[in-house]
């Protein structure tokens, strides 16, 4: 059996924050007597990774998605646990390891601003000492996949957002990593380059079998681009699986969408009316109850057509955070 | 070899990013020459009432300054610019992008942003020295000349690890951005020979802020004052200094991964 | 007016919780301020000291007087609004302050206000302790120090609303950085911060009393110290309501036409 690319064990994060309320009373005590809490960023994370998989992290904003990845890309140091990225330590930071990766953060570029992008793809090849062939033929491969063609000439503060993503991301793939951390990489972006980007990803992850983490709070980078999902929330792992199971899991509700002719006025009576318009009902039904809603639906009304959906994938999620929380349950 | 062909490659990207504005050099120019003006008019000024100033001559003061400005272009085509970068990286999280390449970090955060218009500093500062030398009548032999060459070098290696101490302190203090201003302001000190300092602000300029050992060392080796405990002192403070600021460095980037978000 | 007097407050409230945060730059910026003053006090110690004792009319304790009196001074006055605009320009937040329902200047004013507050306590004692270091002699003329008051307070408004002025070169421009350079150099020279005035050809003399530069800073220096007749006072006085006259006007010009050139840069 081929060793994991990337192995946690029981992982963990803690931090010690400076505790401070507003008003003017509070900053002068603050000048003498400093407050501190214990805050745990991540809580006992174990996963393991086979090289080639795609994975997404998922979680709300503080969760410990960026924390645990900036551990596995040797940029902090565990508070406790194991873990190993192709068989280093992370925060060892040796200069192997260092070329096997690559880290790409969302809105924060390294690109340098005032030059075209193809130069500084020249310094990233002085960095990682990439040949002149492999580096040509890269760049050439890059240019083709994210369609960089003109971009890579202009000087990178007159390039879009989007456009100076795709040049960052090549800048980051120039030396052919094993492993590829992002961070949140799409976010800020248009709906159209967010779908490129990540079929980017998918096909750079099928043609060249690199390992791609990714982070984020968008639900639809996660579902275009991972088949595993890992859910984490307040630093603890929540959810590892593939996504339809999570789905499957924590969902209690499905979306049952009704087309009639006109909207009648007991639709209540039958489930959770979410919106009805010209005769287009969508109703919130119980999963248990489904099949006896449906067919009381099919026999009491007048239906042109009937579908049983899975509620939005969103409402999946806050639903799996929520259940930390079961008071924050909306009714 | 990567070291240098990394040196060479931020060098091209500093001209790149420079050469597509004209208007700049003209700018540069003047704000250069501003910078002169305001020397030598300060000079002039100052030698109106009298002929001495801490033992030092016009033309050596004007030396002085011409070192003066030199120094200031050398420190400021690579260690300011870069060193300013790396304490806004630090707050900007970008440090995180040099932490994950396969190079010593520290060589990265140093030579990261260069500066092309400090040369032009750099010609003045050489040209006021010239005149001021050439007025001195001193003729500057080869001894004179490598003296110059080496108390500069170990001048500029204790500024750098000055310098780098200074914006490591970013990792420990995220608000204090202005932090290399302490050097910048002090530098003004160093326009005057070291000598018309009361004493203890001559230790604060030669072991706190280390200014005499940037301008004043020099100009003495030029200016035939250098005596040999100041010389080898300057030599052995670069040598330590180099070694602390690498440990504080590496204090400091310990904490940075070990505290950060 | 009640408005205004809101808007002082809260901006002073905000100036009191960023100062206590950014302490240390704070007396970084301080120190800054301190050490020019201090370095020409030394420099003019030494040319004193060489010269037997005076020079110029100043003896060495005279020296001490006029720059540590002058780092005050400097200190009350201090506006950084023409680097505040630059930062704005870089960040595009110029527009922010078009869009405030009061002129933006009483932001600017109220900021610098508020900021003094806090940093002035420090400045005085860093006065105390340069006087104990360097033995000032201060030859205290009281009419001359009740004068001092609004002198430095009219210097102040001057030198705001002239370096503000200068500041909204900034719609015209992103290359302000070398205008201020040009602006602080002729302060330098001009305004005392190098040398008294009195220790320079007259002709440079004439241009820093006949620009606004000797108002700003020098005046109310050499009023405390009792170098001024009273009839030079309120010639002095008079200068500084002709200029702070003259620069309301060009207040009022540049920042329409900024305004203007910037609406139409933007729309």
């Amino acid at each position: 059996m081929t060793p994991p690319a990337i192995h946690t064990q029981d992982l963990t994060k803690i931090y010690t924050v400076s505790e401070r309320e507003a008003g003017m009373r509070a900053a002068v005590q603050s000048l003498v007597r400093r407050r501190t809490e214990e805050v745990r960023a991540v809580d006992g994370i174990s996963f393991d990774l086979a090289p080639g998989e795609v994975v997404g992290f998922l979680g709300p904003n503080g969760a410990g998605k960026t924390t645990t990845l900036k551990m596995l890309s040797g940029l902090l140091h565990p508070s406790a646990g194991a873990l190993s990225v192709l068989g280093h330590t992370p925060w060892k930071r040796e200069k192997d390891f260092l070329r096997r990766i690559t880290l790409v953060m969302g809105q924060r570029n390294q690109l340098v601003w005032d030059i075209p992008a193809a130069d500084s793809f020249e310094l990233n090849r002085a960095i990682y000492r990439l040949p002149a062939g492999d580096f040509k033929r890269t760049v050439d491969e890059l240019t083709e996949l994210l369609d960089l063609g003109p971009l890579l000439k202009k000087p990178v503060r007159n390039l879009s957002l989007g456009e100076r993503m795709k040049c960052e991301i090549a800048a980051a793939l120039l030396h052919r990593p094993q492993v590829v951390f992002l961070d949140e990489p799409t976010i800020g972006l248009d709906v159209t380059m967010q779908r490129r980007i990540r079929a980017f990803f998918a096909g750079y992850n099928q043609r060249f079998g690199a390992t791609i983490l990714l982070t984020s709070h968008y639900m639809n980078d996660v579902e275009a681009l991972c088949r595993r999902v890992i859910v984490i929330h307040e630093g603890r792992l929540l959810f590892d699986g593939d996504l339809a199971s999570l789905v499957q899991r924590f969902t209690s509700h499905k979306t049952v969408v009704v087309q009639l002719e006109i909207c009648p006025d007991n639709l209540d009576a039958y489930g959770e009316v979410v919106s009805c318009e010209d005769g287009l009902a969508t109703l919130r039904v119980p999963k248990a109850e489904t099949p006896r809603v449906t067919a009381r639906l099919l026999a009491d009304l007048p239906v042109i057509d009937l579908t049983v959906e899975d509620p939005p994938i969103e409402e999946v999620i806050e639903r799996v955070f929520a259940n930390s929380f079961p008071e924050a349950e909306k009714p | 070899m990567t070291t240098l062909r990394l040196v060479w490659t931020f060098f091209r990207i500093g001209v790149m990013g420079e050469a597509q504005y004209r208007v700049n050099f003209a700018i540069q120019v003047l704000q250069s020459l501003l910078g002169l003006v305001t020397a030598l008019a300060g000079l002039a000024v100052v030698f109106t009432y009298t002929d001495r100033l801490g033992g030092w001559g016009p033309n050596e003061v004007a030396a002085l300054v011409g070192v003066y400005i030199l120094v200031g272009g050398v420190i400021g085509v690579v260690i300011q610019p870069s060193m300013q970068e790396f304490i806004e990286s630090v707050r900007e999280g970008t440090l995180d992008f040099a932490l994950t390449k396969p190079v010593e970090a520290q060589l990265l955060v140093s030579i990261q942003d260069v500066d092309i218009w400090e040369l032009l500093n750099v010609l003045l500062g050489l040209g006021v020295l010239g005149v001021a030398l050439g007025r001195l009548g001193e003729n500057v032999g080869f001894a004179q000349a490598a003296a110059f060459g080496v108390m500069l070098l170990a001048g500029t290696a204790i500024v750098y690890a000055f310098w780098l101490i200074l914006a490591t302190l970013s990792f420990w203090f995220l608000r204090i951005e202005n932090i290399l201003v302490i050097f910048q302001s002090v530098y003004e000190a160093g326009r005057w020979p070291v000598t018309i300092y009361p004493g203890w602000l001559r230790f604060g300029l030669t072991l706190i802020v280390p200014v005499a050992f940037a301008v004043t060392v020099p100009a003495e080796a030029l200016t035939g004052r250098l005596d040999w405990p100041t010389a080898l002192a300057a030599i052995g403070l670069a040598a330590l200094l180099l070694v602390v600021s690498r440990v504080v460095w590496r204090v400091g980037l310990r904490r940075y991964s070990g505290a950060s978000a | 007016m009640m408005a205004l007097a809101q808007l002082y407050q809260a901006q002073f409230r905000i100036s009191l919780a960023t100062m206590i945060q950014y302490r240390a730059s704070l007396v970084i910026w301080l120190l800054g301020q301190v050490l020019e003053p201090v370095i020409y006090l030394i420099v003019w110690s030494n040319v004193s000291a060489a010269g037997g004792g005076s020079v110029g009319g100043y003896t060495t304790g005279d020296f001490a007087a006029y720059f540590i009196v002058l780092m005050v001074v400097n200190h009350l006055t201090y506006t950084w609004i023409m680097w505040e605009y630059e930062y704005r320009v870089r960040e595009g937040t110029l527009s922010a302050a078009l869009l405030r329902p009061v002129h933006p200047i009483h932001a600017d004013v109220a900021e610098n206000l508020s900021s003094k507050v806090v940093s002035t306590p420090g400045i005085l004692l860093t006065a105390l302790v340069l006087s104990l270091i360097f033995r000032p002699t201060l030859h205290l003329v009281p009419w001359a120090a009740v004068a001092f008051l609004p002198a430095v307070a009219l210097a102040f408004v001057l030198r705001f609303l002239v370096e503000w002025s200068l500041a909204q070169a900034a719609f015209w421009t992103t290359r302000v950085t070398s205008l201020n350079q040009l602006f602080f150099v002729a302060m330098l020279f001009l305004s005392g911060q190098m040398a008294p005035l009195t220790l320079f050809p007259p002709a440079v003399q004439t241009a820093a009393a006949l620009l606004p530069f000797r108002w700003v800073i020098s005046f109310p220096v050499e009023l405390l110290l009792g170098n001024l007749t009273p009839q030079e006072t309120i010639t002095g006085f008079a200068a500084q309501a002709g200029w702070i006259v003259l620069s309301l006007v060009l207040l009022r010009v540049v920042w329409r036409a900024g305004v203007r050139v910037y609406s139409a840069v933007s729309g």
